[in-house]
């Protein structure tokens, strides 16, 4: 008797290993925030499904790069996804498999790229070339105090001094005009971000873009300095003045000093990334969670803009398992995965998730990632981006905190990104 | 040990199939020493002679010196170096003074001298990361306490961390808040040891309080003194967690001292073989700094005064 259930237990071990459509094991390395973490609660029905062991591996964004570097090269990775901040796709795109190459998945099934949100999968574009997936739909968005706008006192009082409707800041203009009302009312009416990191980089271009310059163009794959110097002097000046209106230590300011000003009740509009949303909207830590409007940034004198910074889901070349890699991929680009995850903290970049209505009845940012998607624009796409971004935000910095004009600002930022393209 | 594996050489001293024992005794040590300072060490030379890019590394070039001659050139790594410099030369002193006098005022005996000796070590025993984190939340402009005296002494609400010379001074006030300390206790047990008798007798000649600082203590710790000073320079020389979390070397690059120049030319522009000739160089500096102080200071046994 022993005998034969030893035989059917190692009968059923063998159906199972032979069932499975792989049997093995791969390593991720991504981000750490509330969307992996989210992901990884889906992963034991992702290992049921299909037989592979995933090992996932979360580390602050900050390091992620570093991590990369030591660990992917062109004929080893410790690795057999990564994902990578889409400004340095440029740098990393030579160790990448290209999407095409990709497997179509036996489990899961390869996903179109037209199912992301507009403008996201471009971030994983490089050369003409689609060098992996866009994985999160992470843009700017704007975030006002819903509560304060809809106050009937407020509404009248704007009205009789400004001659229009208080609203979410559709335009610069508004933005201004509404950021000095509540200042003079006692709430800041604009929290910048000028920490000396990516963050300052970023709002330097969102800045300069609704001016309608850029800093660099890749123009017939040579990159060209390209930044106007009378719009971006005026994009500083802008900003110079939206600073008047910001809390006290608005020349350091950060994520966490931003999020904690907001969620005290001292801000009125704000940009924010949709990672940090979740902050914002946690009762326990927000005294306006439930009380903010989610919507695109406003639009500039020139266009209207929105930082891009996608995290895309790529591939070693090095790697050994590409098809197990593809499936894990795949899955979570999945529409099931999406509607499975969101309630524990998934943001998708899939358009049909961003807006479904049922999502957006909890979540309002989804409908406003979507909407500033549309308006996208990406960091200078250029091999030596981590120098440029440098260069960039130390030179917006000093202008903003009125330590260089913003004229020998603008100029010495042009010197040197010239020099740096030329290297 | 039997006769075939052992032999006696001219001196009588036993070997053991040829080597002579001190060599077994302390190749674990030299292996280890090897292996965590000498390989990567030489490792860095050989990586300071390559353009290498760390995304690139198939593609690395051996470029012997153009690398060090970059460096001449290069605006930013000589600020930092200055910088580097200008707070080993303020920050260092500064210590030593404190750490010194301090070290004078509680030489002496008694239960609340012990407690308050023991009390002043523990700055040094805070983590650099969790110091530097400390002193910015201190210096938070809306509820840092800092901020706060300095509001009150009229100065207003400022962002102090964004002002350049005020950053740069305020990461030198931390490793001076942490580190004197560490003078203090080097200094105290070079205190300690300083005969009383040869106080009590230039006490009694009438020597000044200033006299005897000068002619009998200061003489008497110059090596004590040469050891803190050599140990806290090295540590000087790679100050990094502090800054890094407390201005990230910013505003601009005001407080972009070498090894944040380092770690950013390595690990956010990966450019390794360039960030490996920096760290030459500042072993360079570290090595001769370390013999200027160590030379006419520190004396050995066997060595001649």
């Amino acid at each position: 008797m022993k005998r034969v259930f030893t035989v059917i237990f190692l009968v059923s071990i063998l159906g199972v290993i032979l069932a499975a459509p792989y049997n093995t094991t791969i390593r991720v390395l991504a981000w750490d925030d509330a969307l992996t973490q989210a992901l990884k609660a889906g992963i034991p029905d992702f290992e049921k499904a299909t037989g592979i062991k995933v090992v996932l591996e979360l580390i602050p964004s900050g390091n992620l790069l570093q991590k990369i570097g030591v660990s992917v090269s062109s004929d080893k990775t410790d690795y057999d996804l990564v994902t990578v901040d889409e400004p340095f796709i440029p740098s990393l795109a030579h160790l990448m498999m290209p999407f095409d190459r990709w497997g179509n998945g036996k489990v899961f099934k390869k996903p179109p790229l037209n199912v992301f949100a507009p403008n996201a999968f471009e971030a994983a574009q490089w050369g003409g070339v689609f060098v992996g997936m866009p994985i999160n739909a992470n843009v700017y968005i704007w975030i006002t105090r819903k509560d304060l706008i809809n106050d009937p006192k407020n509404k009248s009082e704007f009205k009789l001094k400004y001659g229009y409707d208080l609203s979410v800041p559709k335009t610069f203009k508004e933005l201004r005009d509404m950021a000095e009302f509540f200042t003079s009312k006692g709430i800041y009416g604009f929290a910048p971000f000028t920490k000396q990191t990516e963050g300052s980089t970023a709002e330097a271009i969102f800045m300069f873009e609704a001016f309608g310059t850029s800093p660099l163009t890749a123009d017939g794959g040579k990159v060209v300095v390209s930044l106007d110097e009378k719009k971006a002097v005026e994009a500083i000046n802008f900003y110079k003045e939206l600073l008047k209106f910001a809390p006290p230590g608005a020349l350091d300011m950060g994520h966490s000093e931003r999020i904690a000003a907001f969620n005290q009740g001292k801000v009125f509009t704000m940009f924010q990334w949709p990672a940090l949303v979740p902050q914002h909207e946690d009762p326990n830590n927000s005294l306006v969670a439930g009380k903010i409007i989610y919507s695109a940034p406003p639009v500039g004198p020139v266009k209207g803009s929105a930082i891009r910074g996608c995290w895309v889901l790529a591939m070693p070349n090095a790697t050994k398992n590409k098809e197990a890699a593809a499936e894990f991929a795949y899955w979570w680009a999945s529409l099931e995965t999406g509607q499975k995850l969101i309630p524990k903290g998934f943001t998708p970049a899939r358009a049909d998730l961003l807006l479904n209505p049922t999502y957006n009845k909890d979540r309002p940012w989804f409908k406003a990632i979507f909407d500033s998607m549309r308006n996208a624009v990406a960091r200078p796409r250029f091999v030596k981006y981590p120098e440029a971004s440098q260069i960039i935000r130390n030179y917006w910095l000093a202008a903003i905190s009125g330590k260089m004009s913003p004229e020998e600002a603008v100029r010495k930022m042009k010197d040197e990104l010239n020099e740096l393209v030329k290297k | 040990m039997n006769s075939t594996s052992s032999s006696r050489n001219k001196r009588g001293r036993t070997k053991f199939g040829g080597v002579s024992p001190h060599w077994i005794f302390i190749a674990p040590a030299l292996i280890i020493v090897f292996a965590i300072l000498i390989f990567p060490v030489l490792y860095s030379i050989y990586m300071s002679t390559y353009d290498w890019h760390l995304f690139y590394s198939s593609d690395k070039k051996f470029v012997a010196f153009k690398n060090f001659v970059e460096l001449l050139k290069d605006k930013e790594f000589l600020h930092s170096l200055w910088l580097q410099f200008g707070f080993v030369v303020i920050a260092l002193p500064i210590e030593t003074v404190i750490g010194f006098f301090v070290a004078l005022l509680l030489n002496r005996d008694g239960k609340f001298y012990t407690v308050v000796r023991s009390l002043i070590l523990l700055p040094v025993f805070i983590l650099p990361v969790i110091s530097g984190l400390t002193w910015r939340l201190l210096l938070q402009p809306e509820y840092g306490m800092v901020s706060f005296f300095l509001e009150k002494m009229g100065f207003g609400v400022r962002a102090w961390l964004a002002e350049p010379d005020f950053a740069y001074g305020m990461v030198i006030v931390q490793d001076v808040w942490r580190m004197w300390p560490f003078m203090f206790m080097f200094i105290y047990a070079g205190l300690s040891g300083v005969p009383r008798e040869i106080l009590e007798a230039a006490q009694i000649d009438g020597a000044s309080f200033w006299k005897r600082v000068f002619k009998i203590i200061l003489p008497q710790l110059r090596p004590t003194i040469a050891t803190a000073l050599l140990l806290r320079l090295v540590d000087a020389l790679r100050i990094f967690s502090e800054v890094y979390v407390m201005t990230g070397g910013g505003p601009g690059n005001a407080t972009m001292l070498l090894s944040l120049y380092i770690n950013k030319q390595a690990f956010e522009f990966f450019n390794i073989g360039y960030a490996s000739a920096m760290g030459v160089v500042l072993l360079i500096i570290a090595l001769g700094l370390s013999f200027f102080i160590v030379g006419g200071n520190i004396k050995f046994e066997g060595e001649r005064g």
